[in-house]
């Protein structure tokens, strides 16, 4: 495997990171942010939508994280015995 | 006729900025041995003394590049925050390089404060711009995320700081992707503090590209971050700020969740990489953290500068991310 290749494959990881933040972003515009706009003063929504907020970018953080254990482990150092 | 004195004025910090790093850097390494602020570059066979006074050389081009701008134009309120959050990052990062490596713990919250600035002078918009939707309102969370952006922004960036020139390259693909946005939204702000920060990291690459004659140093990693989290705060540049440093974001947030929280690098037994004969290999233990190099050196043993030109690939194609999305996915 040369230095082309691996840098090939983060840039590949770094488009996937991408194209899950826009989905995130896109799920979040067409579902969470259309109740901010219209909920002035309710205080239990305010709570529910920042959890909800949290809660997606938490699950898109620990899901780039593990994609990355798996991109590394087995696919950029398959064949290689880990000590 | 007002459009020639402006470009006059971008032409004239940058080369204000360039040419004062430009001369300055080589008394700066003179001073950085007299006074014994210097480092180990850990990745040579022979061990070499590298000065780190890249940090005042940073922020002497920086902030005289901003005065001249000032003179010229006005003192805003934006540029004063900018000065104020990166001076205190630049003061943290001085103490860290004086004194030695502070509690990683505790650095978070002493990057808090480079937040103060921004919040007080209320240099921000609660409303930030975000992909498919435009602005939207952040009231209650919004000065929250101002807090918690400057330690995130600059531990990533003191994190991608570990190799010869890295800090520069990469850097400068971040702002090459901030230029392009204020190009195209006509922000002077952002265009103004892009095109100071590309004179001085452009200047400071030619020292600190490999081999390295001068370290950026904690005081140098920190300002460039704070200036990073300003610029995209001020700016409302949040979303192409994000995409534009997922190598960096990337980075720091292996390295946390590898180590299993914030721990400091000498404390852990397990290094990512390994070095012989000047070329650089990924580790095999599975308890070594994750890391950008690490990740780039899998397999193979290769040469520090060709790292970091891997590494600065992954920057610029990071930056031409962020600035397809500004074009393809913001009102």
């Amino acid at each position: 495997m040369s230095l082309a290749r691996n840098t090939i494959m983060m840039i590949i990881l770094l488009t996937i990171v991408w194209i899950g933040f826009i989905l995130v972003t896109f799920i979040l515009a067409y579902t969470l942010f259309p109740a901010i706009e219209y909920a002035d003063g309710d205080s239990v929504l305010g709570l529910v939508r920042v959890f909800i907020g949290v809660t997606v970018l938490a699950s898109w953080i620990y899901g780039w994280y593990k994609l990355t254990k798996i991109w590394f482990y087995r696919l950029m150092l398959r064949d290689r015995p880990l000590n | 006729m007002v459009f020639r004195l402006e470009m006059f004025i971008y032409i004239l910090v940058f080369v204000i900025a360039f040419l004062s790093v430009m001369i300055l850097t080589p008394f700066f390494i003179k001073l950085g041995r007299k006074i014994n602020l210097v480092g180990v570059d850990i990745h040579k066979i022979d061990k070499p003394i590298i000065p780190k006074t890249g940090g005042l050389i940073l922020i002497i081009g920086v902030f005289s590049s901003l005065g001249a701008y000032i003179l010229l134009e006005e003192l805003s309120l934006n540029i004063l925050a900018l000065i104020s959050a990166s001076f205190i990052a630049w003061t943290i990062g001085l103490i860290e390089d004086i004194r030695g490596e502070i509690d990683p713990r505790v650095k978070p919250i002493l990057l808090l404060s480079s937040a103060i600035p921004i919040l007080l002078l209320s240099s921000y918009s609660p409303r930030p711009e975000l992909p498919f939707i435009g602005a939207t309102r952040l009231t209650k969370i919004y000065p929250v995320l101002v807090l918690a952006s400057f330690p995130i922004v600059c531990n990533a960036v003191n994190s991608i700081d570990v190799l010869n020139g890295s800090i520069s390259f990469t850097s400068i693909a971040f702002f090459t992707a901030i230029l392009i946005v204020s190009i195209i939204h006509q922000s002077e702000y952002p265009l103004i503090i892009s095109t100071i920060m590309l004179a001085t990291l452009t200047a400071f690459a030619i020292y600190n590209k490999y081999p390295s004659r001068i370290f950026a140093g904690n005081s140098g990693s920190l300002f460039i971050g704070a200036v990073m989290a300003s610029t995209a705060i001020i700016g409302r540049m949040e979303v192409v700020a994000v995409i534009a440093l997922l190598p960096h974001i990337m980075n720091e947030m292996y390295i946390i969740f590898s180590m299993r929280g914030l721990r400091s690098a000498k404390q852990y037994n397990s290094r990512p990489i390994t070095i012989q004969d000047n070329l650089i290999t990924a580790s095999l233990d599975r308890e070594a953290p994750i890391t950008l190099v690490r990740m780039l050196s899998s397999k193979i043993k290769v040469r520090e500068d060709n790292l970091v030109r891997s590494m600065s690939i992954l920057s610029f194609y990071s930056a031409f991310l962020a600035v397809l999305t500004n074009i393809l996915f913001m009102r």
